[in-house]
């Protein structure tokens, strides 16, 4: 699989998380806000495929939260706890918006049309990466999309992206391999 | 660190050379570009303002009517 795209860019400047604004939160939802919010937000972006639905999936998810603090026993990190809440939550909106489009519905559709190998992805622009990288995703069946937005977060472990998709490790593992080629395959025609 | 299960030493270190001196970006995987994707993507400020609005608004927990009793 090769992943190039001849366009030519600097390297972006990384900004720095939200957490002047958590000023405005109660103590208790301020610290999980900003620790979590980025990857909450991100989740949803990129699960949703829509910036404005990201932004009111972010906020009813740490309302959620807040309102179930109580329940929140330190089982599982706060993380998974909220990234639980969240995938709960973007799915049920996915779910009464039927605006997603008809994608395959077995792994073994994909794998057959899915190049063999795999190679690193070189990109000389980030200038629409999002734009690339959402469309990407948006080809993806949504358990491959959630699978590699989950992982891509050094915080969680297989055994927790397993945990919070229904599975274990090692079908995590199996699907990952498949998502990555599916994504990297997708990400070509975005060029 | 728990990420460390999911890299082998040699994928660590290209994905750390990635914003090498080229301008060009790699990424060894769909997870590391993501990654750099998600520390791309700003929050967007409104969201705490409206959290703070909607938890101003929350009705207050109802208490249980033998705690009303015994206050």
């Amino acid at each position: 699989m090769v992943m190039e795209s001849s366009m030519k860019v600097a390297c972006a400047e990384i900004p720095s998380p939200a957490a002047a604004d958590t000023q405005l939160l109660p103590a208790a939802l301020a610290e999980l806000y900003s620790a979590h919010s980025r990857a909450i937000y991100y989740l949803a972006l990129r699960f949703l495929g829509d910036p404005q639905k990201a932004e009111d999936a972010t906020h009813d998810v740490f309302l959620k939260a807040l309102r179930h603090l109580d329940q929140f026993r330190g089982q599982s990190s706060a993380r998974t706890w909220l990234y639980r809440i969240a995938i709960n939550h973007c799915k049920n909106m996915v779910t009464a918006w039927h605006d997603r489009h008809v994608l395959p519905s077995s792994d073994h559709e994909w794998a057959e049309r899915l190049p063999a190998g795999d190679s690193p992805l070189r990109i000389l622009e980030t200038k629409e990466l999002g734009g690339r990288i959402q469309q990407a995703l948006d080809g993806l069946p949504e358990e491959y999309r959630l699978l590699l937005l989950l992982v891509s977060d050094q915080e969680l472990s297989y055994a927790e992206a397993g945990a919070l998709t229904g599975q274990t490790a090692d079908a995590v593992r199996g699907k990952l391999f498949r998502a990555r080629k599916a994504f990297g395959a997708l990400f070509v025609k975005t060029e | 660190m728990k990420q460390q299960n999911k890299f082998t030493t040699g994928q660590e270190q290209t994905s750390q050379n990635r914003a090498a001196n080229s301008g060009e970006l790699n990424f060894e995987n769909a997870e590391d570009l993501l990654r750099h994707d998600a520390a791309q993507t700003l929050v967007p400020p409104d969201i705490a303002r409206r959290l703070s609005e909607s938890i101003a608004q929350e009705p207050a927990p109802r208490q249980s009517w033998w705690r009303k009793l015994l206050s």
